[in-house]
């Protein structure tokens, strides 16, 4: 039999491969838009002062109420902000704003880009409180918030709240459940480009208690942890330190139980009374703990049955005078950078293996190298003289916060990134997506 | 000849009128002379006959005289009596024609059917065939309504005296008739007007409406010719216009029904003439004979042309009217007889065409039955069981099981896949088909392709409802495709047991199951359709002996498919280049240029015939050839070369890539075959090879602006009927070799074959009807558009939706207009605005702070997220100005641009910007003051406003769209003109229609008939 014709049919086959080969270029032509979003910070509210820490001179920045689109430079690295809620075009640098009221309270916040839903554990609503939610719409469209309300008492009617473009609302806390006590508030935009926050302050009569800024937690999870508690130890002439309050909600319909784990220097701990305590779902409960330790900051691992949210406020004496200091859960630490000009903060990572690699730039443009490790909890204080530090390296499951302390009071902010760089993939036109 | 008055009371004069009948004046004298009751006297007339006829009358000794050529026959008639003697008492005329031999007994029989009926004055005997003497012509004739000569007799019914009897009838054929030649005088003859044809029966019907009687006597016979109605002779008579005895004939079938008829049937009368001239007409093109359609239009046309003859024909018979002309009624065919009749003729003709009569089918005789048989034996019968053992119903049990589980998600309303959804009726398709203007996107101007209106016209069959039709096509695709492939492989093998599980394999191959729940309507059809054009161009390889009549049939099928993919057109083009380059290297040979070039004519016809028929389409793909790589519908990507190797198009629902068929083994198996297999898998190599460098190609069209893999579904269709045709013949011959034959190789690679096909057949069918059954295709799926959506009519909307798995997510866009998009408007779509996908981009990605600015100035009322959708993005498009959201439900988002926004928009001299009502195409709308009007949608020389009966001027805005100048206030009109999409259509109607009539039988003329078939 002559093999030639068959198999030079078969060699055609092997061409076409070939041929196909070479011409099945890749078509998947995916291009992307990436950018960080604007990140808001809080407005200054009469009464406070109020700065915000930035990395670069070069930062764009605009007014809320700007009905333009123009954008200037700061042109300084930290920004005394007098009234209005800021925009900055960061790239992907963290501002924060640090806010005061004079001989009572301070506070700290990171400036942070829209989210799509803000758990505020803190605050109450009962005679001593001035607190108030901040609600800032910074989209050119009117927003619509709803404000979900949950105390001791169990969750509280819905509120919806429209907010006009490019403005802000600011909320008296006790008109949100008057009498309450113990206060975790979700604040949930239904449209609209919206950042919320939360001052907590205290006073009785003329009497200040202090205050804080509360930072927000994004969702509820079965695991919290909360990187960063001052554990002030008692001076001589102090009255006695009040307890550690761990303040703590589920927000679904199934009761949960939860186990409170300290970690300090001093070594990782159940406190006594919480390891696997029973929580009402709905309901928001609070713990005392006065750990006997000797570490002037702790972190708290919450492990929970069901998703919650928690933070812990502990009391911190400042001056001649008290404040308070809400301690919340922070996200997983990743590669970051984060302003900090004017601030010396103590930075505290903890982690079952801490390891994190941190580029520090300081305020003459010099940049320093530095290497934390450890495990459980390490801190490192970031020097005077810095106007940012980057996070370039970092093991997983190592979480971060700051604690900052300054003539007026005492301040907490999570080590996270104010806007995360946005991939957007450009979107292709095709009419099928108006087929079922 | 001696008078019988004597034996009978009657006279009977014979009047013999010849023309040029010489063939058959000898038979007819001889018939006369020879009667049984002879003719008391015999007279002839010739009307100028050039032939022998004077010559053979002389010699019989008929005295006759001539007469000019143009003479009637009625003329002729009235020439003979003329020279008669005085009338007498009893006498009859005897009109024989030259072409008509009365049986010896036919005047006796003629005589004595009237012998007791003094009322008959006209009667006639039953004519039988000339050549065939038991075929009955006529016993007795009428007209009917649409001036049809009715017999009411079957064609070439046999006479077996199953009409005999003397019966009333409206007319007796003027051959053979014998006439009272006082009533015949009275009456005044024969109409002149007619000269030939009906003349018979107008003299029945006036002799009926003056109080007498005619029958028909079956006891006589005569045997006639119809020359002159069979075209055996040429018609010269007087009125026949270019000598056309139809034309003749069917003028004078109207002048008899308009002369004799009530005055108030006459209307209806006439439409029903014209109606059925008309219809003839069509039929007598379609066959090819523009001839006799020219004669049909041409003799209602006479009439109606010249009223004055009708006119003064009513006023003789009125004179000669003793009882109302419906004293005839009980002789008209009713109208379901003659539907009847016709209806069973075509039926069988279809019958004949589709099963011929088997000549050697011999009846059990009674002789052949053996008497030594004992009766009392039980007749030894199947157990009616013993069906199910055959492998026909075994196959199609299965696969209809197999089809029924495999489309248990598909029962309902078809979508998904390149299937969007299906309008609920055929008039939205044939819209969808006949407008210029397509309301897709920005709207488009693109040619519809022949296959919606292939769809709409299928759907007839099922009363317009195309959702059932698409339903039906594709639950009973696998069954239909069995059935196609086995006529197919039956040629190839007479063992059922291998034809039938290969075409069992072909209904389950992975191109099959694929197309079926991807929506692929081009190659499930193709699939069908493939092994009926694999029959039909067996011998493409000889295709100079193809007659035109066979290319133009073979190009009817091709069109279709054609029309549903132009990827069929680009496989014969690639063939038809192959086979000519062969022709070429083959001509170096031996020469023969004559061969070689009509080959390549045929060829050339065979493949751009159909490209024609299917313009405008065909045309506008030519300047975008990515048209020619699609399907119906939505593009849907292919799985690119090394899934098209594997005989697999791949892409969604494909079978996966481990379910590998055996169709490239099969293939590569048998080209080292020494069968005819070997053959047949070089064609499917070639296919192929086709297919794996189709599949590697990307496109973008059918309104994806994303490249896709081309979906080599019909090519690979190829490869699997080449594949299963050579596996067939394959094992039709190995079983006996491998029989024969010690253990050896070919053992061996039959064995894993038959496991592979075995393996995948199993695998496929499980495969199928478990996961299979999730196919994209779904019936009754939530659309995509809300409600709510709808009801501003014709509002454009820009959608945004995610696409793809979870990991793969992407975000697509495309303008709605209000509704989920419809079967046939993806292939129409247009390709996106670039300032629409800048401002569709700038809402993702948060830059578009220009964007509701953007989409105001293209008309883009909402945009619409569909849910699921990130919500970043929802609070991007919050943050952007110009928005106002309106609803966000579970279904999705959606946003109102706060601008004016509409299909047409107004600038006044105040430079504000106003919305204006507007139709869906056209619209009619009050402008109030001079400025510009905005037409939102794609720019197009079609689109005209007229004020005043006046155009506007039209030019293009910035963004492209097109705007008018309003001079002053007042109506406007806004309209897409349609012409061109017209005359496009219209000359595709004319290819169609010719190509068509080419690929008819082609009707013969009378004359072309042979006596034979005649009778």
């Amino acid at each position: 039999m002559n093999f030639s014709r068959p198999i030079r049919f078969i060699a055609f086959i092997a061409v076409s491969i070939i041929v196909g080969a070479a011409l099945n270029v890749v078509v998947s032509k995916r291009s992307f838009s990436e950018n960080y979003p604007a990140v808001i910070c809080p407005p200054t509210l009469p009464g406070l002062a109020s700065q915000i820490s930035l990395s670069s001179k070069k930062t764009e920045f605009q007014r809320l109420q700007d009905r333009t689109t123009q954008t200037e430079a700061v042109k300084v690295l930290r920004l005394p902000v007098n009234k209005d809620s800021l925009l900055f075009s960061t790239e992907g640098s963290t501002p924060v704003a640090w806010q005061s009221r004079s001989g009572s309270w301070a506070g700290g916040a990171i400036c942070s880009g829209p989210a799509s839903s803000q758990w505020f554990v803190g605050a109450s609503a009962d005679i001593t409180t001035k607190g108030r939610l901040i609600i800032v719409n910074s989209g050119l469209s009117e927003a619509v918030v709803d404000v979900n309300v949950f105390t001791e008492n169990g969750k509280q009617p819905l509120k919806t709240i429209s907010i006009v473009s490019k403005n802000y609302l600011v909320i008296p806390v006790d008109s949100l459940a008057p009498g309450d006590k113990t206060l975790t508030i979700n604040v949930l935009p239904r449209s609209g480009r919206v950042n919320s926050f939360l001052i907590d302050e205290q006073g009785k009569g003329l009497r200040t208690l202090g205050g804080d800024l509360v930072n927000p937690i994004s969702a509820p999870n079965r695991t919290l942890i909360i990187p960063a508690i001052p554990n002030q130890k008692k001076k001589p002439g102090q009255s006695a330190t009040p307890p550690h309050v761990l303040r703590i909600l589920t927000p679904g319909d199934v009761d949960t139980a939860i186990t409170a784990e300290l970690i300090s220097a001093d070594g990782v701990f159940i406190p006594v009374g919480l390891n696997s305590r029973s929580i009402s779902a709905g309901l928001v409960t609070e713990f005392s703990f006065s750990p006997k330790i000797t570490s002037a900051v702790f972190a708290i691992k919450i492990t929970s049955t069901e998703p919650v949210v928690a933070a812990v406020e502990s009391s911190v004496a400042v001056g001649g005078g008290r404040d308070f200091v809400w301690s919340t859960p922070a996200p997983e630490l990743t590669e970051l950078t984060m302003a900090v000009t004017g601030l010396t903060p103590l930075v505290t990572f903890t982690g079952a293996k801490i390891n994190v690699a941190i580029d520090l730039t300081l305020v003459n443009g010099k940049l320093v190298r530095k290497a934390v490790k450890g495990s459980d909890i390490t801190t490192w204080r970031v020097p005077e003289g810095a106007r940012s530090f980057t996070i370039t390296k970092v093991d997983a499951q190592t979480y971060a916060g700051a604690l900052v302390s300054s003539v007026n009071g005492y301040g907490y902010f999570p080590i996270a990134p104010g806007s995360v760089l946005t991939r957007v993939e450009i979107p292709d036109s095709n009419i099928r997506i108006l087929n079922p | 000849m001696a008078s019988q008055a004597t034996k009978d009371k009657h006279r009977v004069t014979a009047i013999l009128v010849s023309h040029n009948g010489a063939i058959w004046l000898p038979e007819v004298v001889a018939a006369l002379t020879s009667q049984t009751r002879q003719i008391d006297l015999i007279t002839a007339v010739d009307t100028g006959s050039q032939d022998a006829s004077t010559k053979l009358l002389k010699s019989a000794r008929i005295p006759f005289v001539v007469a000019d050529v143009e003479t009637g026959f009625g003329q002729a008639v009235s020439i003979a009596i003329d020279k008669l003697p005085e009338s007498v008492e009893h006498e009859w005329l005897w009109l024989i024609h030259d072409d008509c031999a009365p049986a010896p007994t036919a005047l006796a029989e003629l005589l004595a059917a009237i012998d007791d009926r003094p009322q008959v004055v006209m009667v006639g005997p039953k004519l039988l065939g000339w050549h065939d003497r038991t075929h009955l012509l006529e016993a007795g004739v009428s007209i009917a309504g649409n001036g049809a000569r009715w017999t009411g007799l079957e064609p070439l019914e046999y006479d077996q005296g199953q009409h005999d009897g003397d019966h009333d009838v409206l007319a007796v054929s003027t051959a053979g008739v014998l006439i009272r030649r006082d009533v015949f005088e009275e009456l005044g003859g024969l109409d002149p007007n007619l000269t030939l044809f009906r003349d018979d029966v107008d003299f029945g019907w006036r002799a009926r409406a003056a109080g007498h009687s005619v029958i028909v006597a079956t006891g006589a016979v005569a045997f006639h010719a119809q020359a002159s109605a069979t075209e055996r002779r040429v018609v010269e008579v007087d009125g026949a216009f270019l000598h056309r005895p139809l034309l003749l004939d069917r003028r004078n079938a109207a002048y008899v029904l308009l002369a004799n008829s009530s005055w108030w049937i006459l209307p209806w009368l006439i439409i029903q003439l014209l109606g059925s001239a008309i219809a003839r007409a069509i039929g007598f093109l379609l066959a090819k004979l523009p001839g006799y359609a020219s004669d049909e239009i041409l003799a209602i046309g006479a009439l109606i042309i010249r009223p004055g003859s009708i006119i003064t024909a009513r006023k003789v018979r009125k004179k000669q009217r003793f009882v109302s002309p419906r004293v005839i009624a009980e002789f008209i065919p009713p109208r379901w007889s003659q539907l009847r009749l016709a209806t069973e003729g075509m039926v069988e003709k279809l019958r004949r065409q589709l099963f011929p009569d088997n000549q050697q089918t011999s009846s059990a005789s009674v002789l052949d039955s053996n008497e030594d048989e004992d009766l009392l034996t039980p007749i030894s019968t199947n157990h009616w069981l013993g069906i199910f053992r055959k492998p026909e119903v075994i196959g199609f049990v299965l696969i209809t099981l197999i089809s029924i589980l495999n489309s248990r998600n598909r029962f309902g309303a078809l979508v998904g896949g390149a299937l969007p959804i299906s309008p609920a009726g055929a008039t939205d398709l044939w819209r969808t088909y006949f407008e210029s203007w397509h309301q897709v996107g920005m709207g488009s101007t693109t040619a519809v392709p022949t296959w919606v209106a292939v769809t709409a016209t299928a759907s007839i069959f099922v009363l317009g409802k195309v959702q059932f039709l698409i339903t039906a096509f594709f639950l009973l695709a696998p069954i239909v495709m069995m059935f196609t492939v086995s006529r197919l492989l039956k040629r190839l093998t007479s063992n059922s047991w291998i034809s039938l599980p290969a075409a069992f394999l072909y209904a389950v191959s992975p191109v099959a199951i694929a197309a079926i729940s991807t929506g692929h309507i081009a190659t499930v059809l193709f699939m069908i359709l493939a092994p009926l054009v694999a029959l039909m161009l067996q011998d493409i390889e000889k295709i100079e002996e193809y007659t035109w009549r066979k290319i133009a049939g073979v190009s009817l099928i091709l069109a279709l498919l054609y029309g549903f993919s132009l990827m069929i057109f680009v496989i014969g083009f690639v063939a038809a280049v192959i086979s000519s380059l062969s022709d070429y290297e083959k001509h170096a040979q031996v020469a023969n240029s004559q061969l070689y070039a009509l080959r390549l004519q045929k060829r050339t016809v065979l493949l751009f015939l159909p490209f024609l028929m299917n313009i405008p389409y065909s045309l506008e793909a030519v300047a975008n050839p990515s048209r020619m790589l699609v399907e119906p519908g939505l593009l849907i990507s292919g799985g690119g070369p090394i899934w098209a190797l594997i005989g697999n198009p791949g892409g969604a629902n494909a079978l996966p890539i481990w379910l590998v068929s055996p169709i490239l083994l099969v293939l590569i198996l048998s080209l080292f075959s020494s069968t005819h297999a070997r053959r047949i898998a070089e064609y499917g190599v070639g296919a192929l090879v086709l297919a794996v460098v189709l599949s590697s190609l990307s496109i973008s069209t059918h309104g994806n602006e994303a490249s896709s893999k081309v979906w080599a579904g019909p090519v690979i269709v190829l490869v699997t009927l080449s594949a299963i045709a050579a596996g067939t013949v394959l094992l039709d011959r190995l079983r006996e070799t491998l029989v024969l034959s010690h253990v050896h190789y070919r053992h061996i690679l039959a064995a894993l074959l038959l496991f592979t096909t075995f393996s995948y057949s199993v695998l496929a069918v499980g495969w199928s009807v478990s996961k299979g059954a999730n196919s994209l295709v779904q019936a009754n799926k939530e659309t995509v558009m809300p409600a709510f959506l709808s009801v501003e009519k014709d509002t454009k909307i820009l959608v945004l939706r995610e696409v793809g798995s979870s990991d793969k997510k992407k975000i697509q866009y495309y303008l709605s207009r209000g509704r989920d998009i419809s079967l046939g408007e993806p292939d129409v779509a247009p390709p996106q605005t670039v300032a629409i996908a800048d401002a569709a981009r700038g809402l993702i990605d948060g830059s578009g702070v220009s964007s509701s600015a953007t989409l105001s100035e293209f008309g883009i009322k909402y945009v619409y997220v569909k849910s699921p959708f990130k919500r970043e993005i929802i609070r991007s498009i919050d943050g952007l100005g110009g928005f106002s959201r309106t609803s966000a439900t579970s279904l999705g988002v959606v946003w109102r641009v706060t601008a004016p926004a509409s299909r047409l928009m107004f600038i006044g001299v105040d430079g504000v910007r106003k919305e204006l009502q507007a139709g869906e195409v056209g619209a009619r709308v009050f402008i109030p003051s001079p400025g510009t009007l905005i037409l939102t949608e794609t720019y197009n020389r079609s689109w005209q406003v007229l004020e005043n009966g006046y155009r506007l001027e039209r030019s293009k805005n910035e963004q492209g769209l097109p705007i008018f100048t309003v001079t002053e206030a007042g109506e406007i009109s806004l309209i897409h003109d349609g012409t061109g999409r017209r005359g496009w259509l219209s000359l595709q109607l004319i290819f169609l229609v010719v190509v068509l009539v080419m690929a008819l039988p082609a009707g013969r003329r009378k004359s072309q008939i042979s006596d034979k078939e005649l009778a």
